[in-house]
């Protein structure tokens, strides 16, 4: 009730009250406030660092590919790596050209349970699916691809080179 | 609240009668708020299709290397590229409208619309790959076999007995040496050395394997996936003969559903932006291309995720 005062003040600097379930002008269109708030943050100059920042990240997963990269035999780290990358990349896109900079709390209530739920969502999906050839018929395993498989066609390669497929001929 | 609220209402219009007070729930317009919650379904929607591509990929016994599918390294990085150039000329589009720049603002969103047709024509050229090479989401999905085994022997060897090809293959042999190219003696050669193994009683497992690679070779690493010829398949379009990739199917299943599900969120971005450019974009509209781009922004970062699990991993 105490509060009527500054309901009243408030009142006189937005106009006045709107009885259709209207929201105040400068935060329905984005307006004079919107523009204001904007300006101090964005602007080209940051734009362009972040796009440049986003292309530099870019050339950095290839980095895995090249002779400089340490960890040859150890693909995981690749990985690891390149989603590090692949992260920085999505905070700068979220963060700088989604605005969730300078949003205001409502941005957690939002991004953070779904981050959660898509986490679990994943995880839920590894006793079915990512460990689903632990345990298979023997049916299944006769029609399953191996690692040998691979390495049979690899040999197959190496070896016919055109002129020799006689070669493996009876 | 409500009671003050109505009291200063009736004050200040004392003939209208009460007056409540809208208070929103979050300082943000209703459009942004919807497309944020929008935004929040779709995180977990295509969380749902990666890690359903993560759990597949990582539980497979076998999962084909990118140039075993033709994938192109440097053409996914360009569309990812194209993609973040298109990001930034959307802020700047809205920038532009802010500013009541309206040319500029609708030259940007022009931009933007070009950018995004040339990330999905990008993507038919690398789809129009696959579907050279057999790889299909849709039928005849049997063409992928995922071991040189005596399943795959006899496809070949039902496929080589078709009528049609068994016509286009006499219609070879009775062709002159001097008409043929280099590419084409050497297939036919080894077309019949294909026939002759899949028809012979005693064949092994490794020739099999050398019946695949002459089929359709494994590309090796660093080789683009495109124009790769050496295959019968590739050198004799019409064979069409069962191919080996090992893991290929699975891979085939989630590359298609991922993308495609992706490909889909660029044509509404672009259906949205084609609007866009109807109306005059001033800061009346700026509402509108902050929605719209929240959107593509989103559709760039799911890309951001797909460019490095489906191409370099």
């Amino acid at each position: 009730m105490n509060n009527s005062e500054t309901d009243s003040s408030s009142n006189v600097t937005h106009g006045p009250v709107t009885s259709h379930g209207e929201l105040p002008e400068e935060i329905q269109t984005g307006g004079e406030d919107g523009e204001q708030s904007h300006e101090a943050h964005g602007g080209m100059m940051q734009y362009m660092a972040v796009f440049v920042a986003l292309c530099f990240l870019t050339t950095m997963s290839f980095l895995t590919y090249s002779s400089y990269w340490p960890w040859k035999d150890e693909p995981q780290v690749g990985w690891a790596f390149m989603m590090a990358v692949s992260c920085t990349k999505a905070l700068l896109v979220v963060l700088f050209f989604m605005h969730v900079l300078w949003e205001a709390n409502w941005k957690y209530v939002l991004t953070i349970p779904a981050a959660m739920m898509a986490i679990f969502l994943a995880i839920m999906l590894i006793p079915d699916i990512g460990l689903r050839n632990r345990m298979v018929s023997q049916e299944r395993a006769l029609h399953m691809a191996r690692g040998s498989d691979v390495l049979l066609l690899e040999k197959a390669a190496s070896a016919d080179s055109s002129d020799e497929v006689g070669k493996h001929e009876h | 609240m409500n009671s003050t609220a109505a009291s200063i209402g009736h004050e200040s219009h004392g003939h209208h009668g009460p007056v409540l007070q809208y208070q929103p729930g979050l300082p943000l317009s209703r459009g942004k708020l919807i497309m944020w919650l929008f935004l929040s379904t779709e995180i977990m929607f295509f969380a749902a299709l990666l890690g359903s591509y993560v759990v597949l990929r990582f539980g497979a016994a076998v999962w084909p290397k990118p140039h075993h599918v033709h994938l192109s390294e440097p053409i996914g990085a360009f569309n990812t590229f194209v993609l973040i150039c298109s990001s930034v000329t959307v802020v700047l589009a809205l920038e532009a409208a802010r500013a009541n720049k309206r040319s500029l603002a609708k030259t940007w969103m022009l931009v933007t619309l070009v950018l995004g047709s040339l990330f999905l024509g990008v993507k038919a050229y690398e789809y129009s790959s696959k579907f050279d090479h057999g790889i299909y989401p849709w039928a005849p999905r049997g063409r992928i076999y995922e071991r040189p085994d005596l399943y795959y022997g006899s496809a070949v060897r039902a496929r080589l007995s078709d009528p049609a090809i068994l016509a286009k293959m006499k219609e070879l042999d009775a062709r002159p040496e001097g008409e043929l190219s280099d590419a084409e003696l050497t297939g036919r050669r080894r077309l019949k050395q294909v026939r002759d193994m899949v028809n012979n009683p005693n064949q092994q497992a490794f020739d099999l394997a050398v019946v695949a690679d002459q089929i359709m070779p494994l590309p090796g690493e660093g080789s683009d996936g495109h124009g790769h010829g050496g295959g019968l398949n590739d050198t004799f379009g019409w064979l069409q003969l069962p191919a080996v990739i090992p893991g290929g199917n699975m891979w085939a299943s989630t590359y298609f559903f991922l993308t495609g599900f992706h490909a889909i969120h660029v044509i509404v971005g672009l259906i949205v932006f084609g609007i866009l450019l109807l109306y005059e974009l001033g800061p009346k509209r700026a509402g509108m291309i902050e929605n719209a781009g929240l959107y593509w922004h989103f559709v760039d970062l799911v890309w951001i995720f797909l460019f490095p699990l489906l191409y370099l991993f």
